[in-house]
Formats: C-alpha cells, sequence, structure tokens
C-alpha cells in the first residue's frame, strides 16, 4: 500500500513539475530561446501569490488568477524590451540576457521581500483525508490536479486551436506565416503571456506546499532544464510526460534509496535520456 | 576508378530520395549529375561525402571503401564538395574561410594562409581577401565554397548548383574556372540545371528522376532522351522550387 | 587594441602597489584575476568552439576538492593538488565531453548543467569530500607551500603569473591550426568537417583544455580561500558566472572574460563589502540590469565596440550583390 501512496505523491508531484515546465519549452519550442530568468518567473509567481492570498488577504480565489496576470505581463514585457531583440543574435546573448533578467528579479525580490522564508496559512488547503487506503493532503492534490488540468489545457490551445496553429507556423516559418497574414511577432507575445500565465498559476500552486524565498527560482529552473530536454523541446505533452515520470521517479528512489539520492537518480536519467534520444522523448528528431 | 558508388539507396522514413544508384567517375572525368528538383542529386552527394549514411550500398573512393567513413576522413582522401545553399564561416574573413580548407595539407597556419591567398587569386576573389565574409553575397559565397574546397587540394570535386543565381556572365566566367580546375587535374561531378553549363562542360551525364538514375550517356544523347524531355518537362514549373 | 597593452601591463603590474594598504581594494585585484583566469578558461571551448557549457563548476569543483583533499587527506599543502585535480580534469572531460559534445546548441547547454548538478549532489553525500558541510584547508599556515598570507597580493601575482601563461596559451593557440579549427566549428560544423576537420576530437580537445584549467582556478580559489563546499565548488552559479563574464567581455576573443571579470567582480565584491544586507539586494539589481542592457545592445559583448570601429567596411563589390540567406 505505501508502494501506491509513493507513486501517487510522485504523480502530484510531477504533474506541478510539468505546469511549471511548459511554459519554458513552449518558449524553447517556438523561438529556439532558454529563458534563464525561468525559475525566477515561478519564484514571482509564488510571492504574487502570498502577497495577494495573506497580506491583502484576497485567499486562493484571488491569488491564482493574479499570478497568471502578473507573469503573463512579466512574460510579455521580457518579450517586448529584450527578448525580442537577443532571439537572432548569438546564443550567448541569449543567456546573458536571460540571466541578467534572473538576478535582476532574484534581488528585486530579496530587496523587497527579505531572505526569509514565506509559507502560505494552512487554514483552507492544510488539511488531509484518506481515500481508498491512500493519505491526501490537501494543498497537495489541489496543485497536482490544477497543475495536470492546466497543462493539458495548454496543450490543448496549442494543438487544437487556431491561435495554435498560428503560432505553430510561426514557430516553423516566420517569413512563411508572415505571408499567410499572421503577424509573428503578436504570435509570440501571445507565447510569453500564456507561457507566463501558466508559470504564474504553477508558482500560485507551489506556494501552497513549498517555502517561498528569493533564491527558490534556481532549483525549479534546474529542475524544468531537466523536464523539457527530457521531454523534447516545444512539446507540451512531453513536459507533462516529463513531469510526471520525474516526480514518480523521484518519490520512488527517495522510498527506496533514500532521499538524498532523488536527484541523483533524476540526473542520471536525464543523460541517460540524452544519450539514446537527444531530442528528447517526445521531440521532434 | 575514382569514385564508385554501387547500388546507394537513402531513405528518409519510407520515403526514398535515392534509390539503388551506381555511378563511377573515372580519374580525370567531368561528370554532369542532373534531374528536375527533388529528384535526389543534393542527397546522392550527402551520401558519397559522408554527410548522410547510406541505407543500403557502398561507396568507394580512391580505392578505398568509405561507406561507413565520416565527411571528414574522405576529406583527407580527396574529396571536396560545395553546399547547394552556402555554409560559408560567417565570423571570418574571406581568407580565413579559405585557410580552413587549406589547414588540411599544410597544418602550419602561415604556409595554408599563403596557399589559401593563392587559391582565392586564382578564382577571382583576390581582391576580397581581407572582407568578412559575410559581407559576400550569394554568387561570392559559392565562389568561396569553391575556393575553400580547392585550398583543401583534393582529387575530387562535388559541385552542387555551384552557378545556380549567377548573371549569364558570371555563369560563363564560372564555367572557365571550372575548366581550368579541371586542367589543373581535378575530377568533377557537377550537379546542375542550366543545361548549357551541362553541355559545355560534362562528358558524360547521368540523369536522376525520383530518386532513381533514367539515363545517362553524352550530354548530346540524354538531351534527346524522350524519358529525360519527360521527367523535365513534367516539372517545368517547379524548377526554381525549394533546395535541400 | 595594441596602443592599450604597454599602458594596460604597467598598470596590471603596479596594482597591488595603488591599493596597499586597502585590504578590500587588494583582495579585489586578486578576486578579478582569479575570476577571469576561471572565465578565460571556459573560453577555449565555450568562446572558440563555440560549445557553450553551463557546466565547467565540476572543473572547477574538482580542482578545489583536489586542492583540500590532498590537505585533509594527505597532509600535503593544498596547491600540491592543483595538477591532481587538472589531470582529474582532462580524465573527467574526455568521459562527460565524447557524449554531450553531440549534441547542439541548447542541449549541450542543458546536459552539463545537469551533470554539473548530478556531481553537486553526489559530493554532498560522500564523507570523503565532507558532505554537504564541505572541507576546510589548514587553520594555520605550516610553511610558506601552504599559500597562507596576510595580504591578497602575494596571491595577486600568483593568479597574474596564471593568467598571463592561460592567455599566452590562448593566443599561441588562436593563431594555429586548432584556433582557425575551432572557429569553424563554431560558424558550421558542417563545413568545418566537408574539409577535413576532425570536428569531434578538436571540441573534445579544447573541452578537455578548458577543463583543467577551469580546475586550476578551483585549486587556486580553495588556496586563497581555504574551504569548500557543494555549493561553492560545483553550484551552478559558478558555472553561469564564467559563461556571463565572458559573454560580457567577448567570448571568443582573449581578452573578452578579463574585461568581462573586470566589470563583474568589483560591482559583486564591492557592493558586498560597503553595503552588504538587503543593500547588497540592490546592487544585485543593477548588476542584473547592467548584464541584461549590454545583451540587449552589445549582444556580442563589450569588445565588439572596438571591433566595429576597426573593422574593414564590408566591400561591395560586382560579385558582393545579393544576399544569401
Ligand atoms: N533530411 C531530409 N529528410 C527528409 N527528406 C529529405 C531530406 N533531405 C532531402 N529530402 C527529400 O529528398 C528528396 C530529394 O531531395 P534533394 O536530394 O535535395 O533533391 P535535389 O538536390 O535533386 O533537388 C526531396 O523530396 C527532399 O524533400
Ligand atoms: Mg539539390
Amino acid at each position: 500500500m505505501t508502494l501506491v501512496q509513493v507513486i501517487v505523491s510522485g504523480l502530484l508531484l510531477g504533474a506541478v513539475y510539468a505546469l511549471f515546465s511548459s511554459g519554458l519549452t513552449l518558449i524553447w519550442g517556438m523561438m529556439n530561446v532558454v529563458n534563464f530568468a525561468h525559475g525566477d518567473f515561478v519564484m514571482l509567481g509564488m510571492y504574487t501569490a502570498v502577497v495577494i492570498w495573506t497580506a491583502l488577504g484576497g485567499g486562493p480565489f484571488a491569488a491564482v488568477p493574479a499570478a497568471a496576470i502578473v507573469i503573463a505581463t512579466l512574460g510579455v514585457l521580457s518579450y517586448f524590451l529584450l527578448v525580442r531583440h537577443i532571439m537572432r543574435g548569438p546564443m550567448l546573448a541569449q543567456i546573458l540576457g536571460t540571466f541578467g533578467l534572473a538576478l535582476f528579479l532574484r534581488y528585486a525580490a530579496f530587496w523587497t521581500f527579505g531572505a526569509d522564508f514565506k509559507t502560505l496559512p494552512d487554514t483552507l488547503i492544510g488539511g488531509s483525508f484518506t481515500l481508498g487506503g491512500i493519505r491526501f493532503e490537501g494543498s497537495r492534490v489541489l496543485a497536482g490536479v490544477g497543475g495536470l488540468l492546466i497543462t493539458l489545457l495548454l496543450h490543448l490551445i496549442l494543438t487544437r486551436t487556431s491561435v495554435g496553429s498560428r503560432m505553430l507556423a510561426v514557430s516553423e516559418d516566420a517569413t512563411a506565416a508572415q505571408l499567410m497574414g499572421i503577424r509573428p511577432q503578436r504570435m509570440q507575445a501571445l507565447a510569453w503571456a500564456m507561457a507566463g500565465a501558466a508559470t504564474g498559476i504553477a508558482g500560485a500552486l507551489i506556494a501552497t506546499f513549498f517555502y517561498t524565498s528569493p533564491t527558490v527560482g534556481e532549483t525549479l529552473a534546474i529542475l524544468a532544464f531537466v523536464t523539457v530536454s527530457f521531454g523534447g523541446f516545444g512539446s507540451v505533452l512531453g513536459a507533462l510526460v516529463a513531469g510526471l515520470i520525474i516526480g514518480v521517479v523521484e518519490s520512488l528512489s527517495a522510498y527506496l534509496i533514500g532521499p538524498v539520492y532523488k536527484d541523483v537518480v533524476v540526473y542520471v536519467l536525464f543523460v541517460l535520456v540524452l544519450w539514446f534520444r537527444p531530442q528528447g522523448l517526445m521531440g521532434k528528431a | 576508378m575514382l569514385i564508385d558508388a554501387r547500388n546507394v539507396t537513402k531513405a528518409f522514413g519510407a520515403f526514398k530520395a535515392v534509390d539503388d544508384a551506381s555511378v563511377t567517375v573515372e580519374e580525370g572525368d567531368i561528370l554532369g549529375l542532373i534531374g528536375p528538383n527533388g529528384a535526389g542529386k543534393s542527397t546522392f552527394f550527402n551520401c558519397l561525402t559522408g554527410d548522410l549514411p547510406v541505407t543500403s550500398g557502398t561507396v568507394s573512393f580512391a580505392g578505398n571503401d568509405v561507406t561507413r567513413l565520416p565527411p571528414e576522413a574522405r576529406a583527407k582522401l580527396g574529396l571536396a564538395r560545395t553546399f547547394q545553399v552556402p555554409l560559408t564561416f560567417e565570423s571570418m574573413s574571406v581568407l580565413d574561410n579559405a585557410t580552413i580548407g587549406a589547414l588540411l595539407r599544410h597544418p602550419n597556419a602561415r604556409d595554408a594562409r599563403a596557399r589559401a591567398r593563392d587559391v582565392l587569386q586564382r578564382v577571382g576573389l583576390g581582391h576580397l581577401t581581407d572582407a568578412p565574409a559575410k559581407s559576400l553575397g550569394t554568387p561570392g559565397r559559392k565562389r568561396l565554397e569553391i575556393a575553400r574546397a580547392l585550398a583543401s587540394e583534393p582529387k575530387a570535386l562535388l559541385l552542387d548548383e555551384a552557378m545556380a543565381g549567377l548573371t549569364p556572365t558570371e555563369v560563363r566566367e564560372a564555367i572557365e574556372l571550372v575548366r581550368r580546375i579541371h586542367g589543373g587535374g581535378i575530377t568533377i561531378v557537377i550537379v546542375e540545371h542550366i543545361m548549357e553549363v551541362i553541355v559545355s562542360l560534362a562528358q558524360r551525364v547521368v540523369v536522376f528522376h525520383q530518386g532513381r538514375e533514367i539515363a545517362r550517356g553524352t550530354p548530346r544523347e540524354v538531351t534527346s532522351n524522350p524519358a529525360v524531355i519527360e521527367a523535365y518537362l513534367g516539372r517545368r514549373k517547379v524548377q526554381h522550387g525549394a533546395h535541400l | 587594441m595594441k596602443r592599450y597593452l604597454f599602458p594596460g601591463v604597467v598598470l596590471v603590474l603596479a596594482y597591488p602597489l595603488l591599493a596597499a594598504g586597502y585590504p578590500v581594494w587588494e583582495r579585489l585585484g586578486a578576486l578579478v584575476l582569479l575570476a577571469a583566469i576561471g572565465a578565460s578558461a571556459w573560453n577555449i571551448v565555450g568562446g572558440y568552439a563555440g560549445q557553450v557549457s553551463v557546466g565547467h563548476a565540476v572543473f572547477f569543483g574538482f580542482g578545489a576538492y583536489s586542492a583540500v583533499v590532498v590537505y585533509t587527506h594527505l597532509g600535503w599543502p593544498p596547491i600540491a593538488g592543483a595538477p591532481i585535480g587538472m589531470l582529474l580534469s582532462v580524465a573527467v572531460a574526455a568521459v562527460i565531453g565524447v557524449p554531450t559534445l553531440r549534441l547542439s546548441g541548447h542541449y549541450f547547454s542543458m546536459a552539463t548543467i545537469a551533470v554539473a548538478e548530478l556531481v553537486r549532489v553526489l559530493s554532498s553525500t560522500s564523507e570523503f569530500l565532507g558532505g554537504a558541510q564541505g572541507l576546510t584547508g589548514p587553520a594555520m599556515p605550516r610553511t610558506v607551500f601552504d599559500l597562507s598570507f596576510l595580504s591578497a597580493t602575494p596571491f595577486y601575482y600568483i593568479f597574474l603569473a596564471v593568467l598571463a601563461f592561460l592567455l599566452g596559451l590562448t593566443w599561441w593557440i588562436e593563431r594555429g591550426r586548432m584556433g582557425f579549427y575551432l572557429r569553424a566549428i563554431k560558424d558550421s560544423e558542417r563545413a568545418a568537417r566537408s574539409l577535413g576537420v576532425s570536428a569531434g576530437r578538436y571540441k573534445l580537445y579544447a573541452y578537455m583544455l578548458s577543463g583543467a584549467f577551469t580546475s586550476l582556478a578551483g585549486s587556486l580559489y580553495l588556496c586563497m580561500f581555504g574551504f569548500v563546499d557543494p555549493e561553492s565548488g560545483f553550484g551552478i552559479l559558478i558555472s553561469v558566472k564564467m559563461v556571463v563574464m565572458a559573454a560580457l567581455g567577448g567570448a571568443g576573443q582573449l581578452f573578452g572574460p578579463l574585461v568581462g571579470a573586470l566589470i563583474l567582480v568589483p560591482l559583486e565584491e564591492l557592493s558586498n563589502s560597503y553595503l552588504g544586507g538587503r543593500g547588497a539586494g540592490l546592487t544585485f539589481v543593477v548588476y542584473g540590469a547592467i548584464i541584461v542592457i549590454i545583451a540587449r545592445f552589445l549582444p556580442s559583448g563589450l569588445l565588439s565596440l572596438f571591433e566595429r570601429r576597426s573593422a574593414k567596411p564590408a566591400a561591395k563589390s560586382e560579385i558582393a550583390s545579393g544576399h544569401a540567406d
């Protein structure tokens, strides 16, 4: 029974990984840009949630949309002020620019909120319940289910709607798309908005069970990089599958080998995937 | 026999871009390879040079079985090429581009540079040696591709549409250039759309269509071959479509 | 550039005299040089060959840990661990490089991050390496070989000598066949291979050489600071700083990493020592903003300012008409 418990909590965690990685993969796939500030976007989503929830007393139903809006705005601003200009330059300019943005955001948060950890109050979703012999923590269930639904939604928007196919057209050939009457910049800005919204929501969901601090983004960013490379760049579905796999592998190895080794197992797995399938599990060759 | 490709097949998934092609090139030949767009000419070149692994078949060069060798090993044996869409070393000067080729036989950078200068002079880029390569237009880049390949002092040179996009005057100059290169003892395989180029240069021609060889012979023979005319006429409208 | 060389050299040699009596500034000089060694080492593979490793902390950490391990477990002076670290790093570079250098672009970067993180996590579980607490070098200097000095000035000159050697070596490589080949690989690996360049081999050589000198930077770091833990040895920030410094000054240029270090290290150090606490947060906000602005307006680094002025105008001629793509 405990093994099932471990797998279920791994899946719930993995769904959140999937959600906060899906923004990164969307941008990577759509314009071949790796956003080194992605983890700090998540971090700001967490802070937005904390501020709205506690300081302003908004509770979760205000906190989640607020985080989505704030980070979507941040994404669009980053696109117009920075990314648009560096995406055609050398790859190093991308790393330089987005890492500079990461530092900027991280220390702006540090300056504003201080270094100490913030956590959300336990009251609303802090409890746990048992179902079929498995114990569920309310906050984790909320985060996991929310992560799963929103990642799926993002996937459906990208694959099933006309906006999605226009975005795909831009990512495949911006010039050709332009000839078909699509405005590439608008689509790319939209991608940053969607990625930002997903990232913001992920931040708000993570804040329900994880400590919030200015440097939390660094850890999360590495996880997102691994998830995205694992799933194949540009593939939200790939990120979902990879996120779930990583979540389960983490909790299984923490349970079977020991908590310190969970990252080791994930990184080894990642290196193996890169070796045998450099384009990721679901990526295009 | 300098180049001997036997039963070369290259499949992308289920699609055979090159289907059981056998082509031999004697030392000192100028072989023309023609066919409508998408016939598999560039893919065949890539199989000869090792840019793409063959799905089946064998390639030998200068008496060595090179089927499993990487492109750099084939280049060392004396097989040089140009790319249909030029792959210029963008951050370098014209001279440095050619120097990369020359370094293959002249490991000392100073010697290689001197060789590269010579070659640039010969192909008519002498006045541009110090210009940044990225300032060149397509014709200049195509010529630089030839210079770079020549600088590696090859036995055979594969030219993939090296004259596409040139003005008629430039084409005549380029034909002269290829003649001179050939006169210097280099075997040539040339892919070209412009029939005049093939007629005035090639001694033998192989015609590809949909990945298969449909005719071979002298330029005169193949241009009057009904199958060839059919293949070309059927595709007239897409003469300048997408390339590899 | 040339006319700045002589006054530059004089200034560099005399800097400790100018800073004498101001420990913050004495230390700063040494730290700039140390950072420049790391970033210049990275530059060989990341800048010249264009293989953007974001996991060079692996080598830095191996160097730092080698130095402290020979002290902890053998009682040797830490600097004796430097050559061991360099040899180990060459071996490790081969092990990491053979599989990862096949990957291109962002995938290579991501793979190097993952490998570095793997090593960081492993190091924190290793008792031999002191676990998460890390290891400390000699508390008291036993002999002069322990390199424990009251002022940072001796370190300054040691680092300067190493940097000079490294830049000399890089300069020599840059002008020879390998330098040409690395740049060709960076521009178009496919074209380079068609011209007989064994791209895989040259990338690996560059990676191993780069790893060896990054490791040396790690050993020197340990000699000066006397302490290393998984984060300060193998942390991702160590890797990213090397990339950012080189890119800021100009990656693939001899003095690019040094220029980057000259800007970023003082920004970081002076804010730490004069502001501290939350104030340092504000300075890092500025630091981040400066990096963003440079990436936005000078994507090829600060040195491209000079290059642009001295570059020959793009020659237009009869064959330089249309534009290729
Ligand atoms: N890497 C590839 N993947 C899939 N199909 C390819 C690839 N390269 C070429 N093709 C296809 O193979 C066919 C032959 O292409 P190519 O050799 O470029 O023709 P040619 O040079 O004769 O114009 C074309 O239909 C092209 O679309
Ligand atoms: Mg072709």
